[in-house]
């Protein structure tokens, strides 16, 4: 592989980032599974980089999910979407940053139609304010969050406690990244790095001293496809797109799988365990399956964050192996505690699935 | 009067979506659905860009327009500039309003969708919420997931969460005023209208195979559209 | 009779350049070859074999070379500046401040290779073992031998037609018609030097439309076991040990399909080169859709540029074969023959 060669390519994908000023939207499988990785950005963004971010109770689900699931049409969806571009509007933001990559899929997706055929946006306008009376300006700059880190990388970086090296051996951690397909495949110049070698997963890894491996089932889709999971007599379509990844990443003994999509950590986390459960079949190192980390989770990780702060307890593949690698100390006991250390108990211990 | 082709037009996501197919075959070759389903994506462009209303039928009431997971993996690929992903959006559509997608197992999924998704929108104000999300509809989650929902206040609050509150957070309980311009919105947009012939075609159906549809969440008709599977859907292999 | 001899400037000392340069010269011009490279030749310098019988490129060249005499200068090392004419009289400005005037002008600029790398998805440049269908053929000229990136013999060769042609999103629809042909010649080449490898074509269509060309489709399939695929390439990622694994969709039996090889070669389309853009805004010389030059008439004139004086030949009007290319630098000879004729200024000698 010849890694040079990718970074040329990435000098026709430089895409414009609104360096401040943004109004922030909450991912509908994001909040419910990685609760702490939302919490984690706001903070970093608010906390660390100083940056104006606006978190607003009233925005909701774009519909993205039922959108491709086909059960609401796409005026629907766009006249929802009017609907979260006028809190924005209202709240004197104009940078739009979805949580989701769904959803920036169908943003992007809105905001070309829209510029393309402005009859349709007027309609849109038309009915938005029937519904609600609400009126909006269309962003001026839309990314997605993961954008943003990118975008700040060094900065982050450069107040990170830990790198992505091996402590005991000082090896560079082999990681590999999941893009999801909603990202660039349909606008490749919307995303960093285009859709075939994106950057924005691959570079902020990078930059915390990490070997990012390319595999060659790497573009592949972690197998969400909407209906294909959410009804239950469909997942198998959703499970063997996921293994199709495991098998291909797993001769290079990958330490971590990071990821984009709100959905794809969650599919490429459970299906793990289900492989385990269904063919006595584990990935990773010594049973104990390869940890999937939200690119949040990365940067909380790496800036120090407690592990249980942000949300890694929620997650199937036990993270503590890679936790040891990195050098993080963490108290096994506070896993299970909440804010105030009260325990909630340990869950159920899988059968094939090593917890440690 | 069947002008499913002047329907199907009339839909800019199949504008957008076809143009005219070269047959290469670059969308099935990576195509997730083609790789597990009988599934053929260029087979679709080229059968609707023949025009003709017998065959566009023939789809609407198929399993075939329900097996692709819209990853849009064909958009980045075909040398034409189609996007078969959204010829099929375009067809689930019209499958949907002609309520021909109850003749096909995969298509009477439409159901159990609407009443997941769409109740989980209008009551929640996001497409998948903790609370609907059992164990029994959703095994794969595994021991974990049992616990986060045993302990899923204090868990999601030490998250960053502000579960079932007002104010700002993850798994905040949505305003009513907020819910209500949701509903509006669905309202003006004919979503709701969408939702009720969902539900009436359904019911009919339902009653065709024996079944009295009913809003529970427990509804026999519900429960076999959610797990049905014929197990005729796979490719088979040489 | 005779024609006074006039001054012809040629642009491109290709094969169609070489051999206007030699008709007009036969019928009594005095001619300037303006060649951008150090030598004259053009893409043929990089071939190794001529399809579709082997008739070695090199022979062809040297012969094209030896015509060069008499009143064909030939400068090289030539970059053109600018084009203008003052009543009859075209100047043609080149390198620092050079310029030689002529009647007429002759474009045979000949065309570019398709730039591989803008199909992201197949690697070259990224990959270890994508090689281009220019490539392999240097490989051929200087008698190397074909070997993967790490030094072994590839077990599979896998070609890849159509990388840049009929491919709106690389920005290119149109067909360029000789890469088919020159991927079964090249894979015959393979199989002659690397009986033990294996080697298979992803077409989309098989365009083998030149007289004989069927013939090496035939000996391809019949005598070398080659296999065709009919699907285009989707994807090419890289395996561990920096084999490919290749996603194409083996149309005819109906099913995707997953294809490991040691090495791809992507057969480069035909594409307009810098100078057709600059001759199209510069000195409105008219292109079309596809990028190349559009003659006056597509049917009965196809040499004459719309500009008055300014001729075209060769792969600059679209993808040719070296044949019909020398048989078309030939027929732009007559065009611009007669246009010299016609001139007023003129004088006929009984």
């Amino acid at each position: 592989m010849i890694s040079e060669g990718k970074k040329t390519l990435w000098n026709d994908y430089q895409k414009e980032i609104a360096d401040d000023n943004y109004f922030y939207a909450r991912s509908c499988i994001r909040q419910n599974f990685f609760p702490g990785a939302e919490k984690t950005f706001l903070k970093i963004l608010k906390e660390e980089l100083k940056k104006d971010v606006y978190d607003d109770p009233r925005h909701t689900t774009c519909t993205g999910i039922a959108y491709h699931s086909d059960v609401v049409s796409l005026e629907t969806t766009m006249t929802v979407v009017a609907r979260q571009f006028a809190l924005m509007t209202e709240r004197g933001y104009r940078n739009f940053v979805p949580s989701c990559i769904t959803s920036f899929g169908i943003y992007t997706e809105i905001m070309e139609l829209w510029e393309h055929h402005p009859e349709i946006e007027d309609k849109i306008r038309h009915l938005l304010f029937k519904a609600t009376g609400r009126e909006f300006k269309v962003p001026a700059n839309l990314a997605h969050s993961s954008d943003i880190i990118y975008k700040y990388r060094n900065e982050i970086a450069g107040m990170s406690k830990f790198k992505l090296i091996n402590k005991n051996t000082g090896a560079p951690l082999r990681v590999v990244e999941h893009i999801g397909c909603h990202y660039a495949r349909m606008f490749p110049h919307k995303g960093i790095g285009g859709a075939e070698y994106p950057c924005v997963l691959s570079g902020l890894a990078e930059t915390f001293g990490a070997e990012v491996i390319d595999y060659p089932e790497r573009r592949a889709c972690c197998g969400f496809g909407f209906r294909q999971y959410v009804i239950q007599a469909n997942r198998g379509y959703s499970i063997s797109c996921s293994k199709r990844k495991f098998e291909s990443m797993a001769p290079y003994k990958p330490d971590l799988i990071i990821t984009n999509c709100p959905g794809c950590p969650y599919f490429l986390d459970s299906w793990q365990y289900v492989i385990s459960e269904m063919e006595g079949k584990t990935y990773g190192q010594k049973g104990q399956g390869i940890p999937v980390l939200t690119f949040e989770e990365l940067s909380g990780l790496m800036m120090g964050y407690n592990p249980w702060d942000i949300g890694l307890q929620m997650h199937q593949i036990p993270v503590e192996p890679l936790l040891d690698k990195i050098g993080v100390e963490y108290q096994q006991d506070d896993k299970y505690c909440d804010a105030q250390g009260r325990t909630f108990g340990k869950p159920v211990i899988p059968e094939m699935i090593k917890i440690c | 009067m069947k002008n499913y082709f002047q329907r199907l037009k009339s839909d800019i996501r199949f504008e957008e979506g076809l143009r005219a197919c070269i047959n290469c075959g670059t969308c099935t070759a990576i195509c997730p659905a083609a790789s597990f389903y009988d599934y053929d994506p260029k087979k679709i462009a080229t059968q609707v860009q023949s025009a003709n209303d017998e065959v566009i039928e023939a789809l609407l009431k198929s399993d075939t327009i329900w097996y692709c997971g819209e990853c849009m993996s064909c958009k980045t690929r075909c040398p034409r500039g189609n996007t078969p992903g959204l010829i099929i959006m375009a067809l689930r559509q019209l499958s949907i309003e002609t309520g021909f997608f109850v003749e096909s197992e995969k298509g009477r999924q439409v159901l159990a969708l609407k009443r997941i998704l769409g109740g989980s929108i209008l009551n929640r104000g996001y497409c998948v919420h903790i609370s609907t999300m059992n164990h029994a509809l959703h095994p794969e989650q595994g021991p974990v997931w049992g616990w986060i929902r045993d302990n899923a206040k204090g868990l999601y609050n030490r998250l960053g969460g502000n579960f079932e509150e007002e104010g700002p957070g993850a798994l905040r309980k949505i305003a009513d005023e907020d819910l209500k311009e949701l509903e509006s919105i669905f309202e003006v947009t004919q979503a709701l209208s969408r939702f009720e012939s969902i539900e009436k075609f359904s019911a009919a159906k339902a009653k065709s195979m024996g079944y009295n549809l009913t809003e529970k969440a427990d509804d026999p008709y519900f429960q076999m559209v959610y797990t049905a599977n014929s197990g005729k859907h796979k490719k088979s292999r040489l | 009779m005779r024609a006074l001899k006039k001054e012809v400037v040629i642009i491109g000392g290709g094969p169609a350049g070489l051999e206007a340069a030699d008709s007009l010269n036969k019928l009594g011009h005095a001619v300037t070859i303006l060649e951008k490279e150090e030598r004259p030749g053009g893409k043929l310098s990089n071939w190794h074999k001529l399809f579709p019988d082997n008739v070695s490129a090199d022979g062809i060249l040297k012969q094209m070379i030896q015509k060069i005499s008499g009143d064909i200068h030939l400068i090289t090392n030539a970059k053109i500046r600018k084009i203008s004419h003052e009543g009859k009289k075209y100047s043609v400005w080149f390198n620092e401040g050079q310029c030689i005037q002529a009647e007429a002008v002759l474009v045979a600029v000949g065309f570019d290779l398709f730039n591989a790398s803008l199909k992201e998805e197949y690697g070259y440049g990224i990959y270890d073992n994508v090689i281009t269908s220019a490539e392999l053929e240097s490989m051929f000229v200087n008698q190397k031998s074909l070997v993967t990136a790490t030094g072994k013999t590839p077990g599979r060769v896998a070609f890849i037609h159509c990388v840049g042609s009929r491919d709106e999103k690389a920005g290119f629809r149109h067909c360029s018609s000789m890469c088919c042909v020159t991927g079964v010649k090249q894979a015959i080449e393979i199989k002659k030097r690397l009986p033990g490898t294996d080697v298979m074509m992803f077409y989309m269509d098989l365009r083998m439309h030149g007289r004989f060309y069927e013939d090496l489709y035939l000996e391809a399939q019949e005598k070398h076991h080659i296999q065709f695929i009919r699907g285009r390439l989707s994807e090419s990622s890289e395996n561990p040990d920096s084999s490919l694994l290749l996603k194409a969709d083996d149309t005819l039996a109906g099913s995707p399909i997953k294809v490991r090889a040691d090495m791809m070669v992507l057969l480069l389309g035909f594409v307009p080169t810098d100078f057709h853009k600059k001759m199209g805004e510069e000195f409105g010389v008219e292109i079309g859709s596809d990028g190349f030059f559009s003659p006056c008439d597509s049917h009965l004139d196809t040499n004459s540029a719309k500009t008055t004086g300014i001729f075209v030949a060769g792969a600059c009007t679209g993808a040719k074969s070296l044949e019909y290319t020398l048989a078309d630098a030939r027929s732009a000879s007559l065009k611009i023959h007669e246009f010299l004729l016609r001139s007023p200024s003129s004088n006929i000698l009984n």
